[in-house]
């Protein structure tokens, strides 16, 4: 064999290897300065920074909720794309195009039942997510964009399963969105009552971008397939990679300043910190602003996040990735009968997340779909902004007042909550009382508003009380968070035909 | 790290089993696996997969094959289970226009109870087996049913000719085999559709004539021309599915046209039934229905109780027996009408859709059964049912008074505020089905035609009549003749169709079978009307014809 | 601290920033504007100009037996018309709440979604629905009613009928 031959041999023959150290540039990640280069020598990778603090990997500061919705949006991507294959965006065919993923696609109704528990389990993840940010307090300076950013992607989230509710086209998704387009419509309570609708009309605006017609038919179905396959998921993964990028930039998780003195000594399965010096150049430190985290401080609790934090977020990816599929293994996904607009589905319910909302929409469909909402999200945005105190970061109903006042919350906000539903399920609201009072003061004084005043009333006394916003904010939140929880709850299990209370479905009258 | 690789793990093992848990599930735990995996042919195993059968005009694409195998598409001779029978032999093949568009059902599940529907949310389950024709219903519209007594007529003089003992109908018959082989006469199954040389008697008294023994001697004899017709009557019937035309004729036996309208012929009292078989179960409410859930249930315990059923139903329960039920269920179910692709549009249902052909026969006696005898009763002497009277019109004292004249123009007009609708209007009946209507009142009360017109004419002063009415008349027919217990008088309508001559009998005579008193015959209760009271009345009644 | 000759400032030094830079403003609004201009304009493809729905204006034959006060919906359209001595007068179905199809009862209509009840006349007795249901137009020619489903008229408005 001449040598060049030789030579191409040997080259063949290393090609797997060398494919994989050209993917993988540097080679495995042994060593602390490959495992620094396998992070930031990956696009994926390198949203994380190259070493994490040991804070950040304990189970309660985080319990995996992040990444466990990002893992349920991973699992829905992917089952998602699958059920496109089959999926045919036009009415009727669209329903007989799920009978086919549910009954002959060769593993179709698992992979439907997977992406709707996923789609559940993201959710609520991202819900979890958002109230272990906010009672830990890491939503404080330098982090409170993130925190807008997250809220942007809790929207995005919803916004993701309430179109994808309405692609089987069968009765629950018709209804439940002939609902949620007018509540989009709902800005009309006030611009009729108003009257000047003629000439300021949101509502019917934003109907008919959502619907394309006047009904929710084949362009409706058309618009919110492609928002859900297409334009949010896009928003989504947009935010997703600030969201991640800011984590890194804003110098990881938060954590208490007395972090280092709380954390024992690292274990055995620890790295060794610094087996190779890092060759850092003050250089580069001068030109980047603000606080890093490699300067200033030590980085003796620092483990690399290759493995360290590879294991834990494939840890709980899998982990997600095994409740989806457990779940999808017990019950399957809904399907009812084709959409029919002639006769509503009753009662016709939203998706779970949503029913908190349903059942104030039955007070007023502004204040309840819109109005309550939006004062919602408002005083989540503002939460960093105001809230501009250091005590309790990173620490679990950190700051003034700490747990003892979250439980007196809890009983506030589900007594609120629980009393006023009472209230209306025992004896109706105003109109009830005075048939011909105005719509403006039913869209005004209603159990939404009345929730939300006493529930803003009780966090501004906290404010005083502990002259603290953290505190205000704690209440705040927590009471919000029950009502959300109790409105959700009497809206999924104890609300029947025609919108009636009842203690079970077993007494709504039989069909 | 240890504990997240733990995790890690874990959940990976725990994926890792229910993912095979779900494959298990997928490839072998299926009941149509189980299911195919029994069947067997001359060459072996047959293959275990999803089997269809695909019908792109009518859109159906039926999985029902995956269990009932051998009704597929060439796999007749797949045997080795329960299920795989042959379908009983019918005109239309499963293995080309599938399962779905006759007996409902969810024709792309693959489980047992998703494919018979018996699942919350499936608008079309299944239809019951013992009411399986009533999927004809869903393309097929058989014209010319006469009413029940006139099928069960014809039938028996079908059955007294003895025709059964060469020619197979329905199923039944064709016993005589001379040569040990098949049927002497051919089967006359579904012979409406097929039609039949018009000639046939002729010709079977010829084939009589030539043959010097077996059957044609023994069993044939020429018959009358009266039974010839009736026979013909009968053949017109037989349209495969006796089982539906003997409901049919039942439903032409109750008077629904009166109220309902079916294929766009009827009255508008009550809902259209023209697609009262595709009905949701999911919108059906099933609260007073005691036997269960099921379409099937809910008609017939409408059929029962209507008011029960359906709150605020205004349609008197139907006083009939079980059976009679039974057969008005399956003939509700078997209002299925689908919109079908040209091609599929059976002739009977284009006549009846697009050329205006009846479904039911067009003797008098059939209309009547279907039109009238809801309200008037099936013998024409009139029903109470709860505080509304239905009048006695086959009663001979009015037949005898009503001329043609009068009982056609009631029956085209009606009479405004009372609840006879006109039937001279649009999917009513046509001017020589209420001929024959009258005709058949004329037989009913075996009272020949009241020919001649009556031409008396009342001459009386019109306001010598008032005092007399308000004594005599307006305690029921109130005082401005606006109705009470007896019917409105001032009735534009029924002053026009009546004559004077009819007026003044009726008054002299009264009403047999109505409270009606003949108010010529002296009496305790009433008082009595000379003649020219009487012509007085007719004459004051005669001034409310011109408002 | 390198010098570039001939010229006394840093590198290192910010580049020094006009209190007012007229062109660098002036090009930056305009492009703003270009594009909201755009943005605006984009917006208007999501709404349909015109839609393809079927017509609202529809016509039906009142059946002669109609008892007054009975509600007749004719199939696939969200109206109730009624006949009583008055005239005829067709009131929509449509929840005023939420966009439900109401159901005629005996006093008036029920809605299925949220529970609002209506009067016989469409006026709300209960539950979320803001406004009264809607009267539509209805005109009379001859046995047969025009109604339009697009087009309300003040409660109340009956046509006689012939």
């Amino acid at each position: 064999m001449t040598p060049a031959m030789t030579e191409f041999v040997d080259n063949l023959r290393a090609a797997p290897r060398r494919i994989l150290e050209t993917a993988f540039r540097g080679g495995a990640p042994k060593t602390d300065r490959t495992r620094s280069t396998f992070i930031f020598g990956n696009v994926f990778l390198h949203l994380h920074s190259v070493r994490v603090h040991r804070w950040t990997l304990r189970w309660s500061t985080t319990m995996g909720l992040g990444i466990a919705s990002t893992a349920a949006f991973l699992i829905t991507l992917v089952t998602g794309v699958l059920l496109m294959f089959y999926y045919k965006p036009y009415p009727d065919v669209a329903y007989q195009s799920i009978k086919d993923i549910h009954f002959v696609v060769p593993t179709g109704r698992f992979m439907r039942n997977i992406h709707r528990w996923a789609a559940n389990v993201m959710v609520v993840c991202v819900l979890l997510h958002m109230a272990r940010a906010f009672y830990t307090a890491s939503y404080r300076k330098p982090r409170e964009f993130n925190w807008l950013v997250g809220m942007g992607l809790l929207s995005i989230t919803l916004g993701l399963s309430f179109t994808g509710y309405l692609l089987p086209w069968d009765q629950l998704a018709y209804w439940a969105i002939t609902i949620g387009a007018n509540i989009a419509q709902s800005p009309r309570e006030i611009t009729d009552a108003l009257e000047i609708t003629e000439w300021f009309d949101p509502g019917g605006f934003q109907r008919a971008l959502l619907l394309g017609s006047e009904i929710v038919g084949e362009e409706a179905l058309i618009r919110f397939y492609l928002l859900h396959v297409m334009v949010l998921p896009l928003a989504l993964v947009f935010l997703m990679t600030i969201h991640f990028w800011r984590i890194r930039k804003d110098g990881g998780l938060a954590r208490p300043d007395d972090a280092d003195q709380q954390l024992q000594a690292p274990g055995g399965d620890v790295y060794p910190v610094f087996t190779q010096a890092p060759e850092k150049t003050y250089q580069l430190a001068a030109i980047v602003r603000g606080r890093t985290p490699a300067v200033g401080r030590g980085p003796e609790n620092t483990v690399p996040a290759m493995p360290h934090l590879f294991y834990a977020e494939l840890g709980v990816l899998m982990f997600t990735l095994l409740i989806c599929v457990a779940l999808s293994l017990v019950s399957d996904a809904p399907l009812k009968e084709l959409a029919n607009p002639s006769v509503p589905e009753n009662p016709a319910k939203a998706p779970w997340y949503f029913l908190g909302l349903q059942e104030l929409v039955a007070f007023s469909a502004f204040t309840g779909g819109i109005g309550v909402p939006s004062i919602v999200l408002l005083g989540l945005g503002l939460i960093p902004y105001l809230d501009r105190e250091s005590t309790g970061t990173g620490r679990w109903f950190g700051g003034p007042g700490g747990w003892p006042l979250v439980r007196r919350a809890l009983l506030v906000g589900f007594g609120a909550a629980l009393a006023i539903e009472a209230l209306v399920i025992r004896f109706g609201w105003i109109r009830e009382w005075f048939p011909s009072v105005g719509q403006l003061v039913v869209t005004a004084i209603n159990p939404g508003t009345l929730l939300t005043l006493i529930y803003g009333a009780y966090s501004v006394w906290l404010v005083k009380r502990y002259n603290s916003a953290r505190a205000g904010a704690l209440g705040l939140f927590t009471c919000f968070l029950c009502g959300f929880l109790v409105l959700t709850i009497i809206g999924t299990y104890f609300r029947g035909p025609n919108w009636v209370f009842y203690w079970s479905p077993g007494q709504w009258p039989k069909h | 790290m240890n504990k997240n690789k733990l995790l890690l793990l874990g959940s990976s093992l725990g994926v890792l089993v229910l993912f095979a848990t779900a494959a298990v599930q997928e490839n072998f735990l299926r009941g149509w696996r189980r299911v195919q995996a029994a069947g067997r042919t001359d060459a072996g195993a047959i293959p275990v997969q999803l089997r269809q059968v695909v019908n792109q005009s009518l859109r159906t694409a039926d999985r029902c094959t995956t269990c009932h195998v051998t009704m597929g598409p060439g796999e007749e001779a797949v045997t080795g289970g329960p299920l795989f029978k042959k379908h009983p032999p019918v005109t239309h093949d499963p293995a080309v226009y599938g399962c779905t568009v006759c007996h409902g059902g969810q024709g792309a599940a693959t489980d047992k109870e998703d494919a018979h529907g018996d699942v919350h949310f499936w608008p079309e389950p299944m239809i019951p087996v013992k009411m399986s024709e009533a999927g004809c219903g869903t393309c097929h519209a058989a014209p010319g049913i006469p009413a029940r007594a006139e099928l069960r007529a014809a039938q028996a003089v079908f059955e007294r000719l003895d025709c059964r003992a060469c020619h197979r109908v329905d199923g039944r018959g064709g016993t005589i085999r001379p040569d040990g082989g098949g049927m002497e006469g051919p089967d006359l199954t579904g012979i409406a559709v097929k039609g039949w040389d018009a000639a046939w008697h002729d010709k079977h008294v010829a084939k009589a004539a030539q043959s010097a023994s077996g059957p044609w001697k023994t069993s044939f004899a020429p018959v009358s021309a009266d039974d010839q017709a009736t026979v013909t009557r009968f053949l017109q019937t037989r349209y495969g599915a006796s089982r539906l035309t003997e409901a049919k004729s039942t439903f032409f036996s109750y008077g629904c046209l009166g109220c309902h309208r079916v294929s766009g012929v009827g009255g508008d009292e009550g809902p259209d039934l023209t697609r009262a078989g595709q009905k949701d179960p999911g919108q059906v409410d099933f609260t007073h229905v005691p036997e269960g859930h099921g379409l099937t249930n809910w008609v017939a315990e409408h059929f029962r109780a209507p008011g029960a059923v359906v709150a605020g139903s205004k349609m008197p329960p139907a006083s009939a027996p079980e059976a009679d039920i039974e057969q008005l269920t399956l003939f509700v179910l078997s209002l299925r009408r689908r919109e079908l692709p040209g091609a599929y549009m059976p002739k009977d249902r284009i006549e009846v859709a697009r050329m205006g052909r009846r479904e039911f026969a067009a003797d008098g006696a059939t209309i009547y059964g279907a039109f009238c005898s809801g309200c008037h009763g099936l013998d024409g002497l009139g029903r109470v049912t709860g505080d509304e009277v239905f009048p006695s019109i086959a009663h001979p004292e009015f037949q005898k008074l009503a001329t043609d004249k009068f009982l056609t123009e009631t029956i085209a007009k009606g009479r405004p505020g009372r609840r006879m609708p006109g039937w001279n209007k649009e999917g009513g009946l046509r001017p020589e089905e209420i001929a024959a209507v009258v005709a058949h009142l004329r037989t009913m009360a075996g009272v020949p035609a009241r020919t001649q017109e009556d031409t008396w004419m009342a001459a009386a002063e019109p306001m010598t009549g008032d005092p007399l009415y308000a004594a005599s008349c307006a305690g029921c027919h109130g005082h401005k003749g606006q109705g009470g217990k007896g019917p409105a008088l001032a009735n534009r309508a029924l002053l026009e169709a009546a004559s004077d001559g009819f007026l003044r009998d009726t008054i002299t005579k009264g009403r047999p079978g109505s409270v009606m008193p003949a108010f010529g015959e002296p009496s305790t209760i009433h008082r009595t009307l000379t003649p020219s009271d009487v012509e007085s009345i007719v004459a004051y009644l005669r001034s409310w014809q011109g408002r | 601290m390198t010098v570039i000759p001939g010229n006394s400032k840093s590198r290192l030094d910010p580049e020094p920033m006009p209190r007012r830079d007229w062109l660098g403003l002036t090009a930056l609004w305009s492009t703003a504007s270009a594009l909201l201009f755009g943005v605006l304009g984009a917006l208007r493809l999501p709404k349909a100009a015109v839609v393809a729905a079927p017509s609202k204006s529809f016509k039906i034959a009142l059946p002669e037996a109609l008892p007054a006060g009975e509600a007749l919906v004719p199939p696939g359209r969200a109206v109730a018309v009624y006949r009583d001595g008055e005239g005829v007068y067709a009131i929509s179905t449509i929840c005023t709440h939420l966009g439900c199809v109401v159901k005629p009862n005996a006093e008036g209509f029920e809605c299925p979604c949220h529970g609002s009840r209506f009067d016989a006349a469409g006026g709300v007795i209960k539950g979320p629905a803001p406004r009264a249901l809607p009267w539509l137009q209805v005109r009379v020619s001859g046995a047969d009613v025009q109604i339009d489903e697009g087009k309300t008229v003040p409660n109340g408005t009956k046509v006689k009928d012939a």
